[in-house]
C-alpha cells in the first residue's frame, strides 16, 4: 500500500514510516497541515495516516477539506487526546478509524492494513474463506476440513473478525472495539481467555495449529 | 391541587403578602374594635348612666312619697308621646304590693308575647355592655306606621327592687338605633378586612408566581451548570431590580468561570500533549532500541522500560479521564438504557476469565430497568469492578453480579465476591485517585480503577457504594459487596 503520514513529530513519523516500510508499504511523510493537504490532494494514497495536534492546519480541518473535495481515502487518526467523545468527533469529521496515544505499532500497523483492505470495493460477503476455515455469514456456522464446528455467537464473531484480517495480526484492542464494542482497555487477560476457548474449539483436534498469538501484539490466524 | 398549594406556601413573596395582609387585617380589627368602644359603648353607657339617674330620682319619690304617687308618676311618664318616636321609646313598669297584698301597678312593655326569650338572641344581636343582675336586655317587636312590617328592636333596661316591702321598679330604653349604627360600622369595616385579606391573597399569588419564576430561571442554570452546561446563563429583565442585579452577576461569575475552564482544559490538552508526545517517544525509541539490540539482557530491560513508559501514559490517561469525567462534560450524552444488557455483555465477557480463575461466576437480574447512562463508561465502571473481584477473590470463591429495584423505583447494580474486602475505615479512602491498600500494593495496578468508578457514579447522579460480602464482618473472607445505585429514570429531563 501506498501511505502518507502526516506527522509533526519527527520521531514518530519516522518511527512510523521506518515500521511501516518493513511490513512492504511505501510511505511518505509530511511534517505540517497544509503540506499534508496538498500532498495528499496531489497524488492517490491507499490510506492516510493523520495526526490531530498539526502545526499550520490540524488534523480534523485538513480532513474535512479532503472529504468535502470527495476523496475517499481511509483515514487513521493518531491523537493525544483519547477520550470517546474526541473519538467520535474524529469519526464524524470523515475518519475511518481513531488510535490514542501511546500506541504500539502493532497496533497502528494492524489498523492500517485493516482500513486499506476495507476500502476494497469488494462486494458484501456472505462466505468467509481462511486456508481450510470457512464460515457462512447467513447460515452461522463453521467448518473446517469440512467438519462443522459449533461456536458460541460471540466466538463466531471472534473467528469472524480474524478471518477478515486473516494473515495479519489483530490486536486486544481492536477486538475488543469490534467483537465487544467496548472502548476501554481491561487490566486482565480476557481476551486471552476467549482466543483460547476459540482455540479449543478450531485447533484442538487439527493438525496444524491456526489461531497464533503474536508476543506483544495480539493473535494472528494463519493461512 | 394540594402540592401546588403546599408548593405556593414555600414562597417566600407569597408568604411575605399573606404576613402584610395578616397584619393589615389585624391592625383593621383594632381599629374596629376602637371605633366600636368609642361609639357604641360609650353611647349605652349614656344611656345607662340616665337610666340609673331617673331611677335614682324615681327612688327618692318612692321613698318620700310612696309607692302610690310613684306609680302616678310612672303612668305619666309611660304614656305613649305619639307614634312618630319608636326609636325613643323608654318603657316604665312599677309593681308594688297595696295594703290588700295585692299586686297593683303597671307600665308600658309591650305584651309578653312580643318578648324575645334572652337566651334566644343571636350573639350578633346581643347589646354589649356590663352584665349585672339590675340590667336586663331584651327585643321587642314593633309594627311600624307606614306599612305592617314587624321590626324587631333591642332594648336595655334597669331593674330597682325595693326592699323589704318587695316593690319592683323597672326601666328600660330603646337602644336599636345605637346598635345599627354601629353594626353598619362594623359590617363596613369587616367587609375592607375581607376584601383586604382576599386582594392580599390574590397579588400574592400573582407577585409570588412572578417572583418564582425569575426564581426558577436561576435554579435551572444552577441544575444545568452543575450538570456541566456552562454555557446556560439567566435571562435578564433589565428592570435593574434586586434579581437583575443578581442575574447579572451570575452571568458575569459564569462567563469567568466558563474562561477559567477553557483555559484550564486548554492547559490541560496541551499538558496531555506536551508530555504524551516525549512519553510516546521515549516509549517508541526504547521498543525500536529493544528490537535492534542482540544483547538479550539489555533487550529485555529495553523492552521492559518501553512497558514502563507505556504503563506511565496509561496512568496519565486514567487521570485525565476521571478529570473529564468529573467536569461533566459528558452528561448530556447520557441517554436510555437496560442495564441488563450492560451486564449480560460484561457477564458474557468475563465468565470465561472466573471458570480460568476457579470462581463461579453468577448474573442475577430482577425485574425491567431503565437508567439514565453511557453504555461505555457504565460497562468501564462494572468491568473495573468485576476485575478487582477476579483479582483479589482466592480461588473457589465466587463472584456475583446483581440487578435489581431497591427503594423507590431505584436500579442497583452490585458485584458482590468472596475475597478479603476492604475494611470499613478504608472504604472511602479507596475511591480516591492512586490510593492502594497495602495488601494490593504487590498486584499490577495503577490504583485508578475505583477512582474512575467513582466518577463515573458521580456523572450518572449515582451512588457507588462498598460494604461487606457474605462472608460478614467477623470472618477472615468478609468479600467485598460493590454497589452503583442509579437515580430513577425520569422520561422528561
Amino acid at each position: 500500500m501506498r501511505i502518507l503520514v502526516v506527522e509533526d513529530d519527527d520521531v514518530a513519523a519516522e518511527y512510523v514510516r521506518k515500521g511501516l516500510m518493513e511490513a512492504g508499504h511505501v510511505v511518505d511523510l509530511a511534517g505540517d497541515g497544509e503540506l499534508g493537504l496538498e500532498m495528499a490532494k496531489a497524488a492517490d494514497y491507499d490510506a492516510l495516516v493523520l495526526d490531530r495536534m498539526l502545526p499550520k492546519r490540524d488534523g480534523l480541518s485538513l480532513l474535512k477539506e479532503l472529504r468535502s473535495d470527495g476523496d475517499t481515502t481511509p483515514v487513521l487518526i493518531l491523537s493525544a487526546l483519547g477520550e470517546v467523545d474526541q473519538k467520535v468527533e474524529g469519526l464524524r469529521a470523515g475518519g475511518d478509524d481513531y488510535l490514542s496515544k501511546p500506541y504500539s505499532f502493532t497496533e497502528l500497523l494492524a489498523r492500517v492494513e485493516a482500513m486499506g483492505r476495507r476500502s476494497d470495493p469488494t462486494a458484501a460477503v456472505t462466505k468467509l474463506k481462511a486456508g481450510d476455515l470457512e464460515m457462512d455469514l447467513l447460515a452461522r456456522t463453521v467448518k473446517r476440513e469440512g467438519q462443522n464446528i459449533l461456536l458460541q455467537p460471540r466466538e463466531f464473531r471472534l473467528l469472524e473478525c480474524l478471518m477478515r484480517h486473516a494473515g495479519k495480526v489483530v490486536t486486544r484492542t481492536m477486538l475488543l472495539e469490534k467483537v465487544w464494542d467496548y472502548h476501554f482497555d481491561p487490566q486482565t487477560n480476557v481476551i486471552d481467555v476467549h482466543i483460547s476457548r476459540l482455540r479449543a474449539k478450531i485447533d484442538k483436534e487439527f493438525d496444524t495449529p491456526m489461531l497464533h498469538t503474536v508476543r506483544g501484539a495480539g493473535y494472528r490466524l494463519q493461512v | 391541587m394540594f402540592a401546588s398549594l403546599k408548593r405556593l406556601f414555600k414562597n417566600t413573596i407569597f408568604r411575605l403578602s399573606m404576613i402584610a395582609a395578616a397584619l393589615f387585617a389585624v391592625s383593621s380589627l383594632i381599629v374596629l374594635g376602637y371605633i366600636y368602644f368609642a361609639t357604641v359603648v360609650s353611647d349605652l353607657n349614656r344611656v345607662d348612666k340616665t337610666m340609673e339617674l331617673e331611677i335614682d330620682e324615681l327612688t327618692k319619690i318612692y321613698e318620700t312619697l310612696g309607692p302610690v304617687v310613684l306609680n302616678q308618676i310612672i303612668f305619666d311618664r309611660a304614656l305613649p308621646k305619639g307614634a312618630s318616636n319608636v326609636g325613643n321609646n323608654t318603657f316604665y313598669v312599677f309593681e308594688y304590693y297595696d295594703e290588700e297584698g295585692n299586686v297593683n301597678g303597671g307600665g308600658n312593655l309591650p305584651a309578653k308575647r312580643f318578648f324575645t326569650d334572652p337566651e334566644k338572641i343571636p350573639f350578633w344581636r346581643k347589646i354589649p355592655g356590663l352584665k349585672s343582675e339590675k340590667t336586663r336586655e331584651f327585643e321587642y317587636a314593633v309594627t311600624t306606621i307606614s306599612g305592617d312590617n314587624k321590626q324587631t328592636r333591642r332594648a336595655r333596661g334597669r331593674l330597682k327592687e325595693f326592699l323589704p316591702s318587695g316593690a319592683k321598679l323597672f326601666i328600660a330604653r330603646d337602644v336599636e338605633n345605637i346598635m345599627a349604627a354601629s353594626e353598619k360600622v362594623t359590617r363596613a369595616l369587616l367587609i375592607s378586612v375581607a376584601m383586604a385579606i382576599i386582594l392580599g391573597l390574590v397579588s400574592g399569588i400573582y407577585m409570588s408566581s412572578r417572583f418564582a419564576r425569575r426564581i426558577a430561571a436561576f435554579n435551572k442554570l444552577a441544575t444545568d451548570v452543575r450538570a456541566g452546561d456552562l454555557k446556560q446563563r439567566v435571562p435578564r429583565d433589565e428592570s435593574g431590580d434586586e434579581l437583575d442585579v443578581l442575574a447579572e452577576h451570575l452571568n458575569a461569575m459564569l462567563d469567568h468561570i466558563d474562561t477559567l475552564m477553557v483555559a484550564m482544559r486548554y492547559a490541560g490538552d496541551s499538558i496531555a500533549h506536551d508530555l504524551r508526545s516525549p512519553l510516546t517517544r521515549l516509549h517508541t525509541r526504547l521498543a525500536t532500541a529493544g528490537s535492534e539490540v542482540k544483547n538479550k539482557v539489555a533487550r529485555k530491560a529495553l523492552y521492559e522500560a518501553s512497558n514502563d513508559a507505556g504503563e506511565l501514559l496509561r496512568t496519565f490517561e486514567g487521570v485525565l479521564r476521571i478529570a473529564r469525567l468529573e467536569a461533566g462534560e459528558r452528561r448530556e450524552m447520557l441517554v436510555p438504557l437496560d442495564p441488563s444488557v450492560v451486564l449480560e455483555d460484561i457477564a458474557e465477557l468475563y465468565e470465561p476469565s472466573c471458570e480460568d480463575a476457579g470462581l463461579d461466576f453468577a448474573l442475577e437480574i430482577e425485574g425491567k430497568h431503565t437508567i439514565r447512562a453511557d453504555r461505555g463508561l457504565v460497562s468501564q465502571a462494572i468491568s473495573n469492578l468485576v476485575e478487582n473481584a477476579i483479582k483479589y477473590t482466592p480461588s473457589g470463591g465466587a463472584i456475583t453480579v446483581r440487578l435489581r429495584k431497591i427503594r423507590s423505583g431505584r436500579s442497583e447494580i452490585s458485584i458482590t465476591d468472596t475475597g478479603p474486602g476492604i475494611p470499613p475505615n478504608e472504604r472511602d479512602r479507596v475511591k480516591e485517585r492512586f490510593v492502594r491498600l497495602e495488601e494490593s500494593r504487590t498486584e499490577p495496578g495503577s490504583g485508578l480503577g475505583l477512582a474512575l468508578v467513582d466518577a463515573v457514579a458521580d456523572l450518572h447522579q449515582a451512588k457507588f457504594e462498598l460494604s461487606d460480602g457474605p462472608g460478614g464482618e467477623e470472618s477472615q473472607m468478609p468479600g467485598l459487596r460493590a454497589a452503583l445505585i442509579f437515580p430513577r429514570y425520569k422520561r422528561t429531563k
